[in-house]
């Protein structure tokens, strides 16, 4: 459990804010947050100017198409973007993996058995037979995002990178691979773009709690009242680590 | 008086004007009494030929059909029937048509599997006209031919999505032919009007057109990569064919699972070139939709759950 972390608190004390001397607390770093804001790009260009060729008979394939500005703009676009995904997906393993100092082990990304544990008990809360699950730093419905997000990553710009240069995959695997790919490809897409539609957009868009949009995604900062709501055992962490370091001093 | 004068001048005019009216007319009848032209009884089959590349060229009617040209080009006289008159050439006789000038493309049509049903006796195989119009035969520039690259797959679909045609003599052909073209990128792009694809001609030869078990095909396993490789299209491929096969028309029967478990209909050399990765794809088709059933249904009750939880709870922390 690496102390230095937890106890990121930021104090924002904007002269003449009204919210001055409130305490927010470092939930994503810059770099994390600009990983997001090109994910999201390269993520919408995709879906946009993928999804009518994979609905190729539905009435608004042809409308976003020619929208895009025609086939071979549409087939432009994905590849820029899909390229763009790549290189985000590969920078993100490498500077997560290489460049940050926190050992691998210690990261709270991981699945526990409290993950279990919370999913089961919100489901109970959700016909209400318990309390809500205390969370952590990330509650098993942002581990599950994550995670789905990158086995999404690798299935995807795998079979991409195939579908992009066929011929030259096929020096390596057979013609019949290539079109597996493209059944993986769209099916994995349809899946992501569902999930992140659906369940992704609930928890930080639509859900009374946070709506129109948790800011966390611009700011990287929860406020004091969010961080007590969603990640409680965080909050205690963090609070009693800065009560020891002003009882200490 | 010259109001008068005037009124009979005019008159005069008109008597001149009625009687150049009925010369003309008289002319007229009997000319076309003279010549009774093709147009007059077959005027559909004469407009359509207006169309035709040959027409703009020089070519009449009695330049395909035989018999004795007399008169002018365009619409030529019945005296067209005598002669060598051949009238309505049968289906087998086509190509004997054709070949007085287009020599080579008939050599190399002589070679398809077409021919060779005609040759044994099926003459609703595809012959000239089936691709290239009867009388409307268009140059294969002009986008509104039948035989233009990017009408290819339409024409034929005319036969090849004919189930009964397609069962009827040859029992090797599925009728499912152009349904499984169009899950490929090649027609997708095409219908959206990028024409820069493979349509049929492009990989089965126009004129050449062979099953692809023949060797000398160029849809047969081992020349795909010089067919996949032609100019304008996959230039530079270079790959080993042998690991490279696929079966390029059969990615809708993935997902009814035809191929999966109807493989007995499959020549013996086939079956082992193409399948095995094709049983995988049809699971994994089937995986990713349970897959995405259960992980989009369950989230999606999950946030139904949540928002319920809601109505009912007004403080959750």
């Amino acid at each position: 459990m690496s102390r230095q972390k937890l106890i990121e608190v930021s104090a924002s004390r904007k002269i003449g804010d009204r919210n001055m001397g409130e305490i927010f607390f470092k939930r994503f770093t810059f770099n994390q947050l600009a990983q997001h804001w090109i994910m999201i790009g390269t993520f919408m260009l995709l879906v946009v100017s993928g999804m009518p060729l994979k609905f190729p008979d539905a009435w608004w394939s042809p409308v976003i198409i020619n929208l895009l500005g025609g086939f071979s703009m549409r087939t432009q676009i994905h590849h820029a973007a899909g390229i763009g995904m790549v290189v985000l997906g590969v920078y993100h393993v490498v500077y997560h993996v290489f460049v940050d100092k926190e050992s691998l082990l210690d990261r709270k990304v991981w699945p526990t058995l409290k993950d279990a544990k919370d999913f089961w008990q919100t489901i109970l809360f959700y016909l209400g037979k318990a309390d809500h699950p205390k969370y952590g730093r990330y509650s098993w419905k942002e581990k599950f995002d994550y995670w789905g997000a990158f086995w999404g990553m690798v299935m995807l710009c795998v079979t991409g990178l195939i579908m992009l240069f066929p011929f030259q995959a096929m020096e390596v695997i057979p013609y019949a691979y290539v079109h597996l790919s493209t059944i993986v490809h769209t099916d994995e897409a349809l899946l992501a773009t569902l999930f992140i539609f659906i369940v992704h957009w609930w928890n930080v868009h639509y859900c009374p709690e946070v709506f129109p949009m948790s800011k966390a995604w611009l700011t990287g900062n929860l406020s004091e009242e969010q961080m007590k709501h969603e990640h409680p055992l965080e909050y205690e962490e963090a609070m009693r680590q800065m009560n020891e370091k002003g009882g200490n001093s | 008086m010259s109001l008068f004068k005037k009124f009979h001048l005019l008159l005069k005019n008109k008597y001149v004007l009625i009687l150049a009216i009925l010369f003309s007319l008289f002319i007229g009848v009997t000319a076309a009494q003279e010549d009774v032209s093709c147009y007059h009884c077959h005027t559909k089959v004469v407009t359509e030929f207006r169309n035709n590349i040959h027409y703009d060229k020089g070519f009449n009617c009695a330049n395909c059909h035989g018999g004795a040209d007399t008169s002018n080009a365009s619409v030529i006289s019945y005296s067209v029937m005598s002669g060598d008159f051949i009238g309505r050439p049968t289906r087998n006789h086509i190509t004997d048509i054709c070949s007085k000038c287009h020599v080579k493309e008939t050599e190399d049509y002589k070679t398809s599997i077409h021919w060779d049903a005609i040759e044994k006796g099926h003459p609703e195989a595809a012959t000239c006209t089936d691709c290239h119009g009867i009388h409307e035969i268009r140059a294969i520039k002009d986008p509104n031919s039948s035989s233009n690259h990017h009408n290819s797959p339409v024409t034929c679909a005319k036969c090849h999505s004919n189930k009964e045609m397609m069962s009827a003599w040859y029992y090797g052909i599925k009728a499912d032919r152009f349904d499984t073209y169009k899950e490929s990128f090649h027609w997708r792009a095409l219908d959206k009007g990028y024409t820069l694809v493979a349509t049929c001609a492009d990989c089965h030869e126009n004129h050449k057109t062979k099953t692809h078990t023949d060797p000398t095909s160029s849809t047969y396993p081992e020349n795909l990569p010089k067919t996949c490789g032609k100019e304008n299209c996959h230039v530079g491929v270079n790959f080993d064919a042998k690991v490279a096969g696929g079966l390029v028309h059969d990615k809708e029967s993935l997902h009814t699972g035809e191929l999966v478990f109807n493989k007995s209909s499959m020549d013996p050399h086939m079956r082992d070139y193409y399948l095995g990765p094709f049983d995988l794809a049809y699971w994994i088709a089937i995986f990713f939709k349970i897959l995405t059933t259960t992980v989009i249904g369950f989230f999606t009750g999950m946030v139904i759950l949540d928002f319920l939880s809601r109505l009912k709870i007004h403080r959750r922390f």
